[in-house]
């Protein structure tokens, strides 16, 4: 199910009156709560239920194992079953395909011809979120940081809770499970935030990013025959596109755990409002960059084994992050120059102690992003490359404007987003706060006018960006 | 959530739904004022002015990109209109089309292409084209609820009915694109010389030989609105109807344009398919990509249409 179908319109009401309904048992909620978010997920695909009830099943019994062993070992053991089972879920559904066209293109440069391996594989919806969702639980009882669930219901909605099931943000479960194993309440803050939110987003959605969508689309399928101008334009559209779908997705998801009683951490923090990479990395999905920066760059040894290490770190955990996102060398590519990068600003800040750039900064890191997005957007590296070539050439002709309509929208939407997002910034209060600003009143006008916005702005893509990792 | 708290998020939805009732009232009459008043501009302007001409014009075309690229109305004889809109297909026609006079005594040039057949995902998606018209032009109205294609959120926001078209009115209410009332709804293309060498790079990547490994299998909702013309035709004796496929750069498949042939005469519908007349020719200056002829190429197209017509009935 999409935030942005009418679907979802019906089944969040329902949802919410049953719920607040069932207010004198919190064990009912839950229980309503994972029933609907397996509907949710069902909806698009019930066969791989199976695949979640497997993983949660799979890690409730591994973390209570985990707790119980006795010493270091044997706690280690049941890590690695848990380590390996997730992982080689996502290995085989994930990047099966991809390895096995890796190695027959490697033999086959080396002269030995190999059969085709690869296997016609469906990507499981929101396997890579789930998956991290329960990898953090089975480390963070392994390193003490928190207790086993002995709620097997509690523990299934940790790992299913519809707003955050398919495309995250990826929850912790110290953070999540506490509030799920207690009473929720209701207040008007969380309702004006979480309404709040979950209209911005879908503005940012359907109305932003998809407006981008239609320009960026038309471009990057026919990226051959364009100019530098045009192809710089449609790139900047869609660095754009993906924040705005993302981060609205996003909002939608927070807002609607709020209208639950739940708070979710917060994903997006106005991302190209930074100075530097590292910065960006802070404010850039948030839940992901923190999750690899616990449980892989600081697991490597993160900056305490000398410089070197630290540099290697850095790289190897963009590198790996850039290959979460998909089967693809052009991920890989994307993370890369992300480690790169970041590894440039870590030795320049030592260099020349400082802690940032000034306000060149701006600049720098919206360009070093910019040119990574044409790797993440782009069907495969010889376009990206083809891309990046045409627009380093400066060959800036005439813009390609395609319908004249959908291009002067998304300029106007683009703008309309940026000075929404400028606002929020220097108003220094998050934008998963910023609801609270209003009276009832004000709040019921700001979201009419972001209804009437949507009905004379919405486009149709079919899905959001980040349903495909 | 205790009573209070009820009471207060009542508040906001009870209100919301108001407010943005009232507000998206306000914004669709406005529009619907304004829009009435634009006659330039695909958003809506040539919506109207078809409507406007449609039952005082001798001569009308009807059909896609390829229609209002390729049929210059003016050349081909009669003085007409070309009414053909970007991205539609045989839903929005077939709905236009049924917008006539039925007895008026005109000739229609009806431009379809094979693709929009045979083409399995085709919903008919392209009618909500008209939606600006909805609940204000009975036959449009009538299409459009046929057609499913509407949002049922409509039935209480009417502004999306301006969805996506809003800014585009505005700029040609207050900066008309032309002289309507010289217009012929004909758009050729002319290529620039900067031009030619991004067209010469499409034209070379252009191979269409996968288009005959499909079973062409016609699609049945497209069909339908074909039928829609036909029983319209049939009510029209004074209407003579002409069905065109025009030119298209390198057509490597021609099942699919037998078997519309074939769905065509089987209608009895008169169908006549140039898609291979510049095969042979490799003279890339008749176009501008592989689907839509340049001004030389339409005017070469108009042309040989209008000899022959000149030689037949039509």
């Amino acid at each position: 199910m999409l935030f942005n179908s009418i679907e979802y319109l019906i089944f969040l009401p329902i949802v919410f009156i049953i719920y607040w309904l069932l207010k004198n048992s919190y064990k009912n909620q839950n229980i309503l709560l994972l029933i609907s978010s397996y509907v949710f997920y069902g909806w698009w695909d019930y066969r791989f239920l199976s695949l979640i009830m497997f993983s949660s099943f799979l890690d409730y019994f591994v973390g209570q194992k985990i707790e119980q062993a006795i010493g270091e070992k044997n706690k280690k053991r049941w890590l690695l079953v848990s380590l390996c089972s997730n992982l080689g879920l996502l290995g085989v559904f994930k990047y099966y395909n991809f390895f096995a066209d890796s190695f027959a293109s490697t033999m086959s440069t080396m002269g030995w011809e190999v059969n085709d391996l690869t296997l016609n594989i469906i990507l499981p919806v929101g396997i890579s979120f789930y998956t991290f969702q329960t990898l953090s639980y089975s480390i963070d009882i392994y390193r003490g940081q928190i207790k086993a669930s002995k709620d097997i219901v509690s523990f299934f909605t940790f790992v299913s809770l519809f707003p955050q099931l398919v495309a995250g943000p990826i929850e912790r479960a110290s953070n999540l499970i506490p509030q799920i194993e207690k009473k929720r309440n209701l207040n008007i803050t969380l309702i004006k935030t979480g309404v709040f939110q979950i209209f911005i987003g879908l503005f940012r959605k359907v109305a932003i990013a998809d407006n981008l969508g239609v320009y960026v689309d038309s471009v990057y399928a026919n990226y051959e025959i364009h100019n530098s101008s045009t192809l710089l334009v449609a790139t900047v559209f869609y660095a754009f596109q993906i924040y705005f779908d993302f981060s609205g997705y996003s909002d939608i998801a927070i807002g609607s755990a709020k209208l639950f009683g739940f708070n979710f951490n917060r994903n997006f923090n106005f991302p190209y409002f930074s100075k530097t990479l590292t910065e960006f990395w802070r404010r850039w999905h948030m839940s992901l960059s923190f999750w690899l920066r616990d449980y892989l760059y600081i697991s490597l040894g993160g900056n305490r084994k000398g410089i070197v290490i630290t540099y290697r770190n850095l790289l190897l955990t963009m590198l790996l992050g850039g290959l979460w996102h998909g089967s693809s060398w052009n991920f890989v590519i994307w993370g890369a120059i992300h480690g790169l990068f970041l590894s440039f600003e870590k030795y320049t800040f030592s260099a020349l102690k400082i802690k940032t750039f000034n306000a060149f900064g701006y600049i720098y890191t919206f360009i070093v992003v910019l040119i990574a997005w044409i790797f993440f957007r782009a069907s495969d590296l010889q376009s990206a490359s083809i891309i990046v070539t045409e627009i380093l050439s400066f060959n800036y002709g005439s813009l390609f404007i395609g319908d004249i309509n959908a291009f002067v929208n998304a300029v106007l939407l683009i703008s309309i987003g940026f000075l929404i997002d400028l606002k929020i910034f220097r108003s220094n209060v998050s934008l998963e706060d910023y609801g609270v600003r209003f009276n009832t009143v004000k709040l019921s006008i700001i979201v009419s006018i972001i209804i009437l916005m949507l009905c004379l702005f919405y486009s149709t893509a079919e899905n959001f960006i980040y349903f495909q990792f | 959530m205790n009573k209070e708290i009820t009471k207060k998020f009542l508040k906001i939805v009870v209100l919301t739904l108001l407010i943005s009732y009232g507000l998206d009232k306000l914004v669709f009459f406005s529009l619907n004022k304004i829009s009435d008043k634009v006659m330039t501009g695909q958003s809506i302007g040539k919506l109207n002015q078809f409507l406007s001409v449609k039952d005082t014009t001798a001569f009308l075309v009807f059909g896609n990109s390829r229609a209002n690229r390729h049929i210059d109305v003016d050349m081909v004889g009669h003085k007409g209109y070309n009414m053909g809109i970007d991205g539609t297909g045989i839903a929005y026609n077939s709905a236009l089309i049924n917008t006539l006079t039925e007895n008026k005594k005109q000739f229609i040039l009806v431009h379809i292409d094979t693709k929009n057949f045979f083409d399995t995902d085709y919903e008919g998606a392209d009618i909500r084209g008209l939606k600006t018209k909805y609940q204000r032009d009975t036959n449009i109205t009538t299409a459009l609820e046929k057609s499913g294609q509407l949002s049922v959120l409509q039935q209480f926001y009417y502004s999306m009915n301006y969805n996506g078209n809003a800014i585009g009115i505005i700029k040609n209410y207050f900066k008309p694109s032309y002289n309507y009332k010289t217009y012929n709804g004909y758009d050729p293309i002319s290529v620039s010389a900067d031009q030619e060498s991004m067209r010469d790079i499409v034209l070379s990547n252009f191979a269409s030989d996968k288009e005959c490994l499909d079973n062409h299998e016609v699609n049945t909702m497209a069909l339908d609105y074909l039928k829609s013309i036909k029983t319209f035709v049939e009510k029209s004796p004074n209407k003579t109807f002409l069905f065109v496929t025009s030119p298209i750069y390198n057509d490597t498949c021609d099942l699919d344009n037998i078997k519309l042939a074939k769905i065509m005469q089987d209608l009895g519908l008169e169908y006549r398919d140039y898609s291979n007349l510049y095969k042979e020719s490799k003279d890339n200056s008749l176009w501008k990509d592989a689907t839509h002829m340049s001004k030389k190429g339409a005017e070469a197209f108009s042309k040989l249409l209008a000899e022959k017509f000149k030689n037949s009935k039509y």
